[in-house]
């Protein structure tokens, strides 16, 4: 080998490790802003209005327009701010051209599609299992980064080899160590049919994983973030939460709840911050995706369940002074684990070994 | 009307035999030069993308006379029909 073609390959590993280094990085900070975007959102979710009606319900809500009504108008209005902040960064990066043109092209479309079955499908399926059968149902949603891997493998031929299957089972055993601090002794009534309904939640979320990732490798991350915001954050107050009203028998109370929502200083400003965490959180999940394949960019991603308690007991606990946000130890186990299984999706741990030997 | 410029330098090698950035962004320039997107970070970006989504694949690489590392990509045949698929003429 030539000393010119060796310095060649030097720079094409430079690059190659720099880009992988890169991925990793990009889909672990999705996991970090998703922290992020849920304490801020539990906060806002907790404040002004939402004071009252997850407290003393002065206004006399009724429990199913407390449990669906309130939590697909939360969600479908930190969306659609998500959506504003995103439009911004576009118009700033000069792309908002490409976001027409994108949305005309099939992977443009996928990405629609995605968008509506991570966005409401997903969310509606979590906050409905959530009621119906309790948090046990947070260890199975912990499934999705396998799921999506599963699917990436079958729809795009993705690798997925026995230790990188290894390393996904690390990863959710370590999210459902901290899962099952949740869990509550006593089984709800419709247990069964919340854990079915949660399942699709952990299939949604592990399909938009891996079809919006590999949209991405067609669409501009800025630009896949503009449709999924926006489809998500209008879907949710235009068909989501009016359709969980009209069960409710009273679709008129949606738009007095949003206006107070809007309205109310208390916790808007709070949205702002949780949507700006939120716009990252799945730019930054779609882009890791597609720059490390669903395998390893989910399971990146999947550390929101050690960063979300973590964000959670910083921000609601210890600064904001709520009681009950309290790390779980286990959650610094589970961290670990994490690495441990992202490391396994990632290298082959042997050959690390054999490098130094190498060397 | 004008594809997105992802689109774009995807579609690219359903014609082209090898290209590498610089190729792509001659062929581009006139009709995506005025983007702020259109660099070689992200037209790197584009391409290694695609390599890890199994759409293109590397060919070979280079350092030119200035000692800058130049990949090489192309579309096989199943690259190319993933191509068609998504970004139908």
């Amino acid at each position: 080998m030539s000393p010119v073609t060796f310095t060649a390959t030097q720079a094409r590993q430079k690059v190659g490790s720099k880009y992988l280094r890169n991925g990793i990085i990009i889909a672990t900070a999705s996991g970090v802003t998703y922290g992020l975007y849920t304490a801020f959102i539990t906060l806002a979710m907790s404040m002004g209005v939402w004071e009252d009606w997850y407290g003393p319900n002065l206004a006399l809500l009724s429990l199913f327009t407390i449990t669906y009504v309130l939590g697909s108008l939360g969600s479908a209005v930190n969306y659609t701010l998500s959506a504003v902040w995103a439009t911004g960064a576009a118009a700033v990066k000069g792309k908002l051209r490409d976001f027409v043109r994108s949305i005309k092209t099939k992977p443009g479309r996928t990405l629609v599609i995605a968008s509506l079955v991570g966005g409401p499908i997903s969310t509606s399926a979590y906050v409905i299992g959530l009621q119906l059968a309790g948090s046990i149902i947070i260890p199975i949603t912990a499934l999705c980064p396998a799921i999506g891997a599963i699917l990436a493998r079958i729809f795009y031929k993705q690798k997925l080899t026995a230790r990188m299957l290894f390393g996904i089972a690390i990863c959710v055993l370590a999210t459902v160590l901290i899962g099952l601090q949740a869990v509550e002794p006593d089984a709800h009534p419709n247990m069964l049919l919340g854990i079915i309904i949660a399942s699709v939640a952990a299939f949604g979320w592990g399909f938009e994983g891996c079809i919006a990732g590999y949209a991405t490798a067609f669409i501009d991350d800025d630009i896949a973030i503009l449709i999924r915001q926006s489809v998500a954050g209008l879907s949710g107050l235009i068909i989501l939460a009016p359709l969980f009203a009209l069960i409710g028998g009273n679709v008129g109370e949606v738009v007095m709840l949003a206006g107070r929502i809007v309205t109310d200083m208390g916790s808007f400003p709070i949205f702002f911050i949780s949507s700006f965490f939120a716009l990252y959180t799945f730019k930054w999940w779609y882009k890791g995706n597609s720059m490390c394949g669903a395998a390893l960019g989910m399971a990146c991603n999947g550390t929101f369940s050690f960063w979300g308690p973590l964000f959670c007991w910083l921000i609601l606990g210890l600064i904001v002074g709520q009681d009950g946000w309290a790390l779980p130890p286990v959650a610094w186990v589970a961290a670990v684990l994490m690495f441990i299984g992202v490391l396994f999706i990632a290298v082959n741990p042997l050959m690390i070994f054999k490098k130094k030997e190498v060397a | 009307m004008k594809q997105p410029l992802n689109c774009a330098i995807l579609k690219l090698f359903k014609s082209l035999d090898e290209a590498c950035y610089a190729d792509v962004m001659d062929k581009l320039k006139a009709e995506y030069g005025d983007m702020r997107a259109f660099t070689r970070k992200g037209v790197d970006g584009v391409l290694m993308t695609a390599v890890t989504n199994g759409i293109l694949e590397e060919t070979r690489y280079e350092l030119d006379k200035n000692g800058d590392l130049k990949i090489f990509y192309r579309a096989n045949d199943e690259g190319k029909a993933t191509i068609e698929k998504y970004l139908p003429h």
